[in-house]
């Protein structure tokens, strides 16, 4: 009756694409994203200079742009990598400058006096952030992260106009014999809207768990 | 009598409107060595010249025909980047140019006495949407007939028939066609009838789909697939255009174009099926041809199909 169902094999296997891909490429942001926001708190000038640039620049370019840049743009360059790893790396790059704003809001609801505070104690820089700072920013921004996450999966789906097989693409196929996009494209909506109400309710229960009661 | 005298002065007054459109543009986008263009443009007109205008009692009350009439405006959902077929020209965005272009606006002559078209670029993913939900009045758009899509909306014709064609890389001597294709990397048009047409012909072929056209001569070139297949007519004319591209082979598959339309709307169809008939008595559907698909191959102009002869229309 509803083609998705007809096809449920080619759905079960481009939706795992689709989940692999946002796990990946969110553990990947997270990591980088952090990794930027301490670049940006650092005291190194051009390491501040180089994390604000990166940040204005991947937030301010469309993820579309930068996929066809990479699928088309990097072979020319001589450099051909495969294309869903092509777009896990660039989806890495574009979610770690949205992951690394929501970190450094953390980051700035840590009191500077604590920072000064573990400097006094004799910490090292790497030990304050890693030890006092960052573990608080964190706690602080599970849920603005859990967006990012969430956005994050709904953009695999710009992945299909580069050529990998995920939900969207398969659908798509699908679509392109039945001719029933209104049903064929709900359907997907919700196997979407699915993904997205699992992170959300699975940063609300992290959320609860680590929140910082001030 | 008076009234049909009127009505070829409307029809009159819109194509002198139309040249005098035409020329404008020709003479704002030329540059040296622009004179091509002018040419085409030039060209492009004659397609238009005493396009047939339906008769008012063909236009019934309260049908679509009528319906588009006191709009005054055909509202078509045809491609923007299909070179040769519906090809919006990048320094002139009001003209769209190609074979669907074209019989679109002889169409909306047809029915308004002016080729006045509103396009809605479709998504090809949403055809049958944009027609359920009264988005647009047809769609011009390579709409390949098939009795599953059939049962969702309404075909005339068919206006045209193509079929599918293999293209390589100029260097490539090993492809010959698309029983060479198994086993081998095939790019295709998301959302093209290639999609099923390949793993059908060539089962252990490994297809990757790329949401344009230009997208998959891309990847083409750059060697993320060995082969692309996609439409003859449009891999005629990109080859025509880029040397590093060839088409091998003869079509292996037919792919017999329909005009989208609301399902059920009976009257509307027969209307439609007229107008292709009438046009291509008239020549203007011949006309259409020669000035754009038939630019890029030598054969002579192709016999139009037979209305209502492919299951589905």
């Amino acid at each position: 009756m509803n083609p998705l169902i007809d096809n449920l094999g080619l759905v079960l296997e481009a939706l795992g694409t689709t989940l692999m891909m946002a796990v990946i490429a969110g553990v990947g942001s997270i990591l980088l994203g952090v990794l930027v926001t301490v670049a940006r708190v650092s005291p190194i000038r051009a390491l501040r200079v180089a994390a604000f640039g990166y940040v204005q620049f991947f937030v301010n370019v469309p993820l579309l742009a930068l996929l066809l840049l990479a699928v088309f743009a990097l072979p020319d360059a001589g450099l051909m990598l495969p294309l869903t790893p092509t777009a896990i790396i660039v989806l890495i790059v574009y979610e770690a400058a949205y992951v690394s704003e929501a970190v450094r809001s953390g980051v700035n609801t840590v009191a500077v006096g604590q920072l000064e505070a573990s400097r006094a104690l004799g910490l090292t820089l790497a030990q304050s952030l890693r030890l006092v700072v960052l573990p608080q920013a964190l706690r602080a921004v599970v849920q603005p992260i859990g967006n990012v996450m969430i956005a994050l999966a709904m953009n695999t789906a710009l992945a299909a106009a580069v050529g990998v097989v995920e939900l969207t693409a398969a659908v798509n196929k699908i679509n392109l014999v039945a001719a029933q996009p209104i049903l064929i494209f709900s359907s997907a909506g919700i196997i979407y809207m699915g993904i997205a109400l699992a992170i959300g309710l699975a940063a609300g229960r992290v959320e609860r768990k680590v929140a910082i009661v001030r | 009598m008076i009234r049909i005298t009127r009505r070829k002065a409307v029809a009159g007054a819109a194509l002198a409107a139309a040249a005098l459109a035409l020329a404008a543009c020709s003479s704002t986008t030329s540059l040296p060595g622009d004179e091509n263009d002018a040419d085409a443009a030039a060209e492009t007109s004659s397609v238009f010249a005493d396009a047939p205008v339906a008769a008012d009692d063909l236009i019934l009350p309260g049908s679509t025909m009528e319906r588009i009439r006191e709009r005054g405006t055909l509202v078509v959902a045809e491609a923007l980047d299909a070179p040769l077929l519906s090809q919006q020209n990048p320094t002139d965005p009001d003209s769209v140019e190609g074979f669907d272009a074209d019989l679109a606006k002889l169409l909306a002559i047809y029915i308004l006495g002016e080729p006045n078209v509103e396009i809605v670029p479709p998504a090809t993913e949403t055809r049958e949407a944009m027609l359920q939900n009264d988005t647009v009045d047809v769609v011009f758009n390579t709409y390949t007939i098939t009795p599953e899509r059939a049962e969702q909306v309404s075909f005339a014709g068919p206006y045209f028939e193509s079929g599918l064609a293999v293209a390589v890389k100029s260097d490539n001597d090993e492809i010959k066609g698309i029983e060479d294709l198994d086993g081998k990397e095939v790019i295709v048009g998301a959302n093209t009838p290639a999609v099923t047409a390949v793993p059908e012909q060539a089962p252990t072929a490994n297809v990757t789909a790329f949401a344009t056209d230009p997208a998959a001569v891309q990847a083409l070139l750059q060697g993320r697939g060995d082969a692309y297949v996609q439409d003859y007519t449009l891999l005629a004319s990109n080859a025509a255009n880029d040397s590093a591209l060839k088409v091998v082979g003869t079509p292996f598959t037919k792919e017999p174009y329909g005009i989208g339309l609301k399902h059920g709307d009976d009257e509307f169809k027969s209307f439609i099926n007229d107008w292709l008939l009438e046009i291509q008595e008239s020549g203007h559907w011949a006309e259409a041809w020669k000035t754009t698909l038939g630019t890029v191959t030598d054969s002579d102009v192709p016999t139009a199909p037979e209305i209502g002869s492919v299951p589905g229309s």
